[in-house]
């Protein structure tokens, strides 16, 4: 039987081979293309999306693997670039060819769900699945740092 | 590259007005509004990186319609390094526009409309700062006189601000929406007068790039990103070694079982620069699909004559070939009487490694061929070579050749060879549909083009007073120009230029070229061969002034003292400018009292006009080294745009560390043996170090900076870990990882 997999809060239908990764059939099949190959080994993050919230890399992730699963993209991840994370990133002009950020931004939302007051050598651990080789790390780091005060500001 | 200084050119251009020649036909820009080109002279249109040929034609773009949107074309392409906003916020600056009513737009492949688009060499802002700033002059003033002539008044009673032309003897306002027809009427100014810098809205600001809010929400079109009714997605493996042919392939049925797939197609080599080294592809209905059939394929490959290609091997015998007399490039003076009467003669051996650009996105792009018409979207930092190389292979006119060019994710001088295109152009007259094109990672890594292995071999002779008086420098490495000319064994006078181009001007100094045969495909990487004379050159300073008995600071400035040159007085001055700055904001004169594991390097390095400082700071335990923190000094003139300059040189950062610490493209038996980030191990955000930006903004006119931040970070770092440990690098990179 045909089994579905929701992104963004939309059901889909999984109609391609049960080996096809996660990335491949957001992009090329639900032209959901905020979602970057840069590997396809999962080594460098562009590929990062959220399965039941918690970032994973969607190129070394069989779509039927996650069958029933709620996936969140990019694309899905706020109503026009709302989250804390997308608008710290806003505020510290991070990215340069902006490539890898979505799979940045998706890699820190995730991170930050567990960690309230991250230190710096927490966000570097965090972090260092996503490479960028324009090299925007200073900022990024800036950027996570401040989201999280944001977004937990009355929590502290 | 050498590339020779546009400024005084420039100020030649001349706005023309497209909205009365016809254009809106042609291009099929809807019409209403004001249209406004510029013409920029041939001398400066032919000053491309490798030579293509141009007609005065105009190559600015403003569109301003009936409502007011206007739209700033950006005929130089984007990749990152922020060209799209810094060149239409010069041209809104000048036309005195609102820059929240501005679209800035990519243009197509058009150098005929656009002027040179190849992107490279640091050369945009240099080449195009002041006709795009004329443009935004012109199609003001010819607002103003569409105003004056509403009113009828003369110009001189109004102002033009903020999308407003302003009548100021009655304060009346008119928006450049309504003004925007009748201006299309005007007479083009002749020789618009520009701003000053003190009236500067956008210019010299931090403006965010035009993009960022659809980078952020994943909605911005890459090269890899182009969808369309009908298309069929391709992977590719090429022959590993150059020069090298397609044996067999097996196992054809297996793949074409495989459901989804299309068709398996042979991709031969084409013999013209930036065509196809040579492939086998799977075409399918989605990219996994077609990489997977892909591998099921049995290809063997002849290895031909590069089959021995070893890069250890190959870099060795660079060392043999600058450590003996080579062939003379220059001489300036007397090098061998100088070294005759010499009190020391100082000699050091640096080396360099291949390295790949790795962009985050690999080379993708869209490409429908069809009987009457060719259609490209593509992530490329030169559409024209794409048109030249289809032309070519379609055997059509360049002009038929229809290029989209999307943003690139990173390029770093990959991107301006259109290898992927041409092969995704024979896949899609093929099978007679549009497609999509995607290399994996490991074609990516294993078959690019690649910054050039090198040997540089320096003897400097100091007299007794500590000044240096003669400067040999042999320098060994397959040069660029191979990529074009198969008979190139070395590298020529210009490939040598940078060694008696230097500031320093050594009153005697002689550069020689050992023989350096390409094995790969050789081709610009970030910076160019100002990587590796950047590292000798600042390098070997550190190691004089210990030898002089002199600190770094002194020496460097004892030899751009020397300099007699009256041509190179500028080039002193604000190299020595920049040096001091460095050593001011890194506390040079406080490193006494760093602790002992710690140490500072500085290095100043001129490169594509732009002169940048670097001061690292280190701390080294045993094998382990850490970047601490850089202080970037950057002299580029005026500054377009804080922000994105700043934004260059961390990257210039990131990137020099890389190749500078461990990042390394090694060959064995003819084939790179890196093929994914596990062992082309790049920079990590937890090796970033604390950098600083510091600008000197003295009025100069503003050249370019995407590549001059990487000539002086290595020899900084060297010189640093040197300050700490006492251990000297002379090989690039340092520490390279096994492969």
């Amino acid at each position: 039987m045909s089994q579905s997999i929701v992104i963004n809060q939309k059901e889909y239908p999984i109609d391609v081979p049960d080996d096809m990764p996660l990335l491949w059939f957001l992009r090329d099949k639900l032209e959901l293309t905020g979602t970057k190959f840069g590997c396809g080994m999962g080594l460098c993050g562009a590929c990062t999306i959220h399965v039941d919230g918690q970032a994973t890399r969607s190129c070394v992730l069989p779509v039927s693997s996650v069958a029933g699963k709620s996936i969140t993209t990019i694309e899905g991840l706020s109503e026009e670039g709302s989250h804390p994370l997308q608008q710290a990133w806003l505020e510290h002009k991070v990215p340069q060819c902006g490539y890898c950020q979505a799979g940045q931004i998706m890699n820190a939302a995730s991170f930050l769900a567990t960690n309230k007051s991250p230190s710096g050598d927490e966000i570097d651990n965090a972090m260092q699945g996503n490479i960028c080789r324009c090299g925007t790390y200073q900022r990024i780091k800036a950027a996570i740092t401040d989201a999280a005060e944001v977004m937990y500001k009355e929590v502290k | 590259m050498s590339i020779s200084n546009p400024s005084r050119q420039i100020n030649q251009s001349r706005p023309v007005n497209l909205s009365r020649r016809g254009f809106l036909k042609s291009s099929g820009v809807a019409t209403g509004g004001l249209i406004l080109g510029v013409t920029v002279p041939q001398h400066l249109m032919a000053e491309v990186i490798h030579g293509a040929d141009s007609n005065f034609n105009p190559n600015a773009f403003i569109h301003i319609a009936e409502n007011g949107d206007t739209l700033i074309y950006c005929g130089r392409c984007e990749m990152g390094q922020g060209i799209s906003t810094a060149l239409p916020a010069a041209v809104a600056d000048e036309l005195e526009a609102d820059w929240s009513r501005v679209e800035v737009r990519q243009a197509d492949g058009n150098e005929d409309l656009y002027g040179p688009q190849a992107t490279g060499g640091s050369a945009s802002i240099r080449r195009m700062y002041i006709p795009m700033r004329e443009a935004g002059a012109a199609a003001k003033l010819m607002l103003i006189a569409a105003a004056a002539k509403v009113w009828n008044t003369s110009a001189d009673n109004c102002i033009a601000d903020n999308h407003f032309v302003i009548n100021t003897s009655n304060q009346q306002k008119l928006p450049y929406g309504e003004l925007a027809s009748i201006a299309a009427t005007m007479e083009v100014p002749e020789k618009p007068a520009l701003k000053e810098k003190s009236e500067y809205k956008y210019i010299g600001k931090d403006l965010a790039r035009h993009n960022l809010n659809d980078i952020l929400q994943g909605t911005l079109t890459y090269g890899v990103d182009t969808k369309m009714s009908g298309l069929k997605y391709a992977a590719i493996t090429h022959c590993p070694v150059l020069g090298g042919k397609l044996k067999s392939v097996g196992n054809k049925a297996a793949a074409l079982k495989v459901q989804g797939v299309i068709e398996v197609i042979e991709i031969p080599r084409f013999d013209v620069p930036f065509g196809s080294i040579g492939g086998v592809a799977v075409v399918a209905d989605n990219t996994w699909t077609a990489q997977q059939a892909l591998k099921l394929l049995e290809i063997e490959w002849d290895s031909g004559k590069n089959g021995s290609y070893d890069t250890q091997s190959y870099k060795a015998q660079l060392v043999k070939n600058v450590e003996s007399p080579a062939e003379l490039g220059e001489e300036r003076g007397n090098v061998q009487r100088a070294f005759d009467s010499a009190e020391h003669i100082v000699k050091a051996t640096y080396t360099g490694g291949h390295i790949s650009h790795s962009p985050m996105e690999p080379n993708a792009s869209v490409v429908w061929v069809q009987d009457d018409s060719c259609e490209v979207w593509a992530a490329t930092q030169s559409p024209a070579d794409i048109q030249k190389v289809l032309a070519q292979y379609l055997k059509r006119e360049a002009k038929d050749i229809l290029v989209h060019v999307t943003m690139a994710g990173g390029a770093f001088g990959r991107k301006f060879k259109c290898d992927y295109v041409h092969e995704a152009a024979v896949i899609s007259q093929k099978i007679n549909a549009p497609v999509q094109l995607t290399w994996s990672r490991e074609e990516d890594m294993r078959t690019g083009y690649y910054h050039s292995i090198s040997a540089q071999h320096i003897q400097a002779s100091l007299d007794k007073n500590g000044n240096v008086s003669a400067w040999l420098h042999r320098a060994a490495f397959p040069p660029i120009s191979s990529l074009f000319n198969s008979a190139v064994d070395r590298a020529g006078k210009g490939e040598l230029s940078e060694i008696l181009n230097h500031p320093f001007g050594i009153e005697n100094v002689r550069s020689e070229s050992g023989e350096a045969i390409a094995h790969t495909r050789i081709g610009w990487y970030r910076a160019v061969y100002a990587i590796f004379y950047g590292f000798a050159f600042g390098t070997f300073a550190d190691e004089l002034a210990l030898k002089a008995n002199k600190d770094t600071v002194s020496m460097l400035n004892n030899i751009y003292d020397n300099n007699q040159d009256v041509k190179k007085a500028e080039q002193v001055k604000r190299s020595k400018r920049a040096l001091a700055l460095a050593a001011e904001k890194s506390n040079w004169a406080g490193r006494g009292d760093l602790p002992k594991n710690q140490g500072l390097g500085l290095a100043v390095h001129y490169s594509f006009q732009s002169y940048v400082a670097m001061a690292v700071r280190v701390e080294v335990n045993g094998d382990d080294i850490k970047v601490l923190e850089v202080d970037a000094i950057v002299d580029c003139g005026q500054v377009l745009n804080t922000d994105s300059a700043k934004a260059q040189m961390e990257g210039a950062v990131v990137m020099g560390m890389g190749l500078a610490l461990r990042t390394e493209i090694v060959f064995r038996e003819g084939a790179v043996v890196n093929s994914n980030f596990h062992n082309y191990p790049v920079i990590r955000i937890d090796e970033m170090p604390k950098v600083n930006v510091h600008f000197i903004q003295a009025g100069e006119e503003p050249t370019g900076l995407g590549e001059p931040g990487l000539g002086p970070f290595a020899p900084a770092l060297s010189n640093a870990i040197f300050a700490a440990s006492g251990k000297r690098y002379r090989d690039l990179p340092f520490k390279p990882q096994a492969v």
